[in-house]
């Protein structure tokens, strides 16, 4: 189709339609939020690699030590039960340390593990930043925020997740629900979590950094303790955002990804409903 | 580059069902013909010979950052046009969604800004990785198979220097006022033997004495323990001492202040910090290893930083660093010097044993 495209000389004038059919398109996200979604790729990666390399340093999840191995660590445990059982690692060199050499930078590296810590760690904060004006200049926080209806248009979408491997097995029609709003209910609650979850693991990251000249900071998570807690949960509110939302991009298709990159939608028959139906 | 293909590739798919559904787009479609006649449906369309300039432009200069200087302009001039047509039609509440803003472009326009912003995407990719190596500690290359010794000045000076921001941060974050909270009895959890080598032999406690340097009189001072125990009140606090590797625990300490110390026999005019020393620490062969940190003079002059004498109302023993120790909550743990022999003040911020191995240097909580 570009090659059809008329010569520069031609005559035209904005009132005129373009001669070949145009393409519609919604700007979807703003500029500095696309760059500071794809930012927080590396960033969480540093944050959670290190961040499992000072885990190791002192488990927030272990036993007593074990009598004959002398092992404490729950995660040290999981790399014993994997290399026993799984075909092929028998042979392991240190199956304590599968899931540090795995998931971390590696056992024992706590001081470079700290020091890429906190320059991932300042560097989200940056990105934080950077995203939440992207959501403000660009209007698109609008869009995250929660319904009243949010329960029951989660429900449907979960019913209509649910139903699409049986609606595949009987080769029947199983309908998207449609809704005239960005994001569906489920996008919407998910979407709305991870950067209240990237404000938490901040909140805590700093409680646990600080635990003395921010001791309330602390003391609004439980303590000192409970906030290593928080923070280690917190880090499995992104793993688990990440999982289901990189698997559902790629199954809804170019255009939203292309929407990321390039912040333009094709899909716009969504934008005009709203227009329309109000 | 892939990347670039793959969008190439699926633009022509794109530009007909504006969707990935198959019956059900369908089914939208011949709904949304009808509007899209509609005059009232927001449609801004921009002048392709004025998108085209601009893209006739950026492809002759070649250069990035001009065509980056480009986008937001077009980009708002269509937007602003856009959200116009809607905000005149459609006054909605401030929190309510608006509809996302549509223009009619050129698949040319479209094509040529994917294929502009996925190249610059996958440069970024590119810069990610290449940074992620730079900054990698060489055991995670290494076990990740590669030979090479990407060990550099550069990655040193560079993890330094945002360790030197955090530190920075946490001076800023400091008060001299502000009290580290205290715990009841009840509350005390066990402390370990955290010695980091082995453990020292108790027959250096006999002949134990405390060296002052650096003080205004110019003289070395030299302090038994008798001497430091009489001579001082005692203070008693229940703090909670926070180790770097994330444990901590709360112990009940009693010692004098490090502030009376200092008032009894000052430092130098010129002294800003002190550097606090233990001879008598070992390595993990049991060979001496002297263990000394950096404290600035502000934090030694903490109402809570104590030469502490005493751990949960006994005498220190060997493992806490008999006969007296350095506690100094508002630090972590390594800078709680144990078994301190010396104590030196000095105008320069004076060497730190774990800041010489990668740690931070300030380690104020």
């Amino acid at each position: 189709m570009s090659h059809s495209t008329p010569p520069d000389n031609e005559p035209n004038s904005t009132s005129t339609l373009p001669e070949q059919p145009g393409v519609l398109v919604a700007k979807k996200h703003h500029l500095l939020v696309r760059w500071s979604h794809w930012l927080n790729v590396p960033i969480l990666l540093g944050l959670i690699l290190s961040g499992i390399s000072i885990y190791w340093a002192s488990p927030v999840y272990q036993h007593n030590p074990d009598p004959n191995t002398g092992n404490f660590d729950v995660a040290a445990d999981i790399g014993i039960w994997i290399c026993a059982r799984v075909p092929g690692l028998h042979h392991y060199s240190s199956p304590p340390d599968w899931i540090y050499n795995h998931t971390s930078l590696g056992p024992g590296m706590l001081g470079v593990a700290l020091r890429l810590h906190w320059l991932c760690a300042y560097l989200f904060m940056l990105n934080g930043m950077v995203y939440v004006a992207g959501l403000v200049m660009g209007g698109g926080w609008r869009s995250l925020l929660p319904r009243r209806t949010d329960l029951f248009e989660a429900l449907r979408m979960l019913r209509y997740y649910l139903g699409i491997p049986f609606a595949k097995l009987g080769r029947r029609k199983w309908l998207h629900p449609r809704f005239n709003t960005k994001y569906n209910a489920l996008q919407r609650a998910a979407y709305f979590s991870v950067p209240v979850a990237g404000f938490l693991s901040v909140a805590t990251g700093w409680a646990i950094h600080k635990p003395m000249q921010l001791h309330w900071l602390a003391a609004l998570f439980g303590g000192y303790n409970a906030a290593r807690v928080w923070h280690f949960w917190l880090m499995w509110v992104f793993i688990l955002f990440v999982v289901p939302h990189v698997i559902l991009v790629f199954a809804d298709g170019w255009d939203t990804l292309r929407s990321m990159i390039v912040g333009w939608s094709t899909k716009v028959e969504r934008a005009e409903v709203i227009a329309n139906e109000q | 580059m892939n990347n670039e293909e793959k969008g190439d590739s699926l633009q022509p798919e794109d530009i007909p069902s504006t969707g990935i559904g198959p019956e059900q787009e369908m089914a939208e479609l011949s709904e949304a013909g009808p509007e899209d006649a509609n005059p009232s449906v927001p449609i801004a369309i921009e002048n392709p010979e004025a998108v085209e300039a601009i893209e006739q432009q950026v492809d002759a200069d070649r250069s990035p950052s001009l065509s980056v200087d480009h986008e937001p302009r077009t980009d708002e001039a269509a937007s602003s046009v856009a959200v116009e047509s809607v905000s005149v039609k459609k006054p909605q509440g401030f929190l309510g969604e608006q509809p996302l803003p549509a223009i009619e472009l050129a698949p040319r326009v479209l094509r040529y800004r994917t294929r502009r912003d996925v190249l610059f995407f996958g440069a970024g990719a590119v810069a990610a990785l290449a940074g992620a190596g730079f900054l990698l500690p060489q055991n995670t290359i290494s076990r990740m198979g590669v030979r090479r010794n990407m060990n550099s000045l550069g990655k040193e000076w560079f993890l330094n220097k945002a360790l030197r921001i955090d530190d920075d941060v946490a001076e800023a974050l400091y008060s001299g006022n502000r009290r580290v909270p205290t715990y009841t009895k009840s509350q005390i959890t066990p402390l370990k033997n955290n010695y980091n080598g082995a453990t020292p032999d108790p027959g250096y406690i006999s002949g134990w004495n405390l060296t002052l340097d650096g003080l205004a009189s110019g003289l070395s001072i030299s302090l038994g323990i008798r001497n430091l125990m009489t001579r001082f009140s005692v203070h008693e606090q229940i703090t909670r001492l926070v180790c770097v590797e994330g444990w901590s625990a709360i112990a009940w300490w009693s010692g004098l202040r490090f502030d009376d110390l200092l008032r009894a026999y000052p430092p130098m005019s010129q002294a800003k910090w002190v550097r606090v020393e233990s001879s008598v620490n070992l390595d993990a062969s049991g060979n001496p290893d002297s263990y000394f940190v950096s404290l600035d003079l502000v934090t030694a002059r903490h109402p809570q930083t104590l030469l502490a004498t005493h751990f949960n109302g006994q005498p220190l023993t060997v493992d806490h660093g008999a006969p007296l120790r350095l506690l100094v909550p508002v630090k972590l743990g390594l800078k709680n010097v144990k078994a301190i022999t010396k104590i030196t003040y000095v105008a320069e911020e004076p060497r730190d044993y774990w800041a010489e191995r990668g740690y931070s240097r300030y380690d104020g909580i």
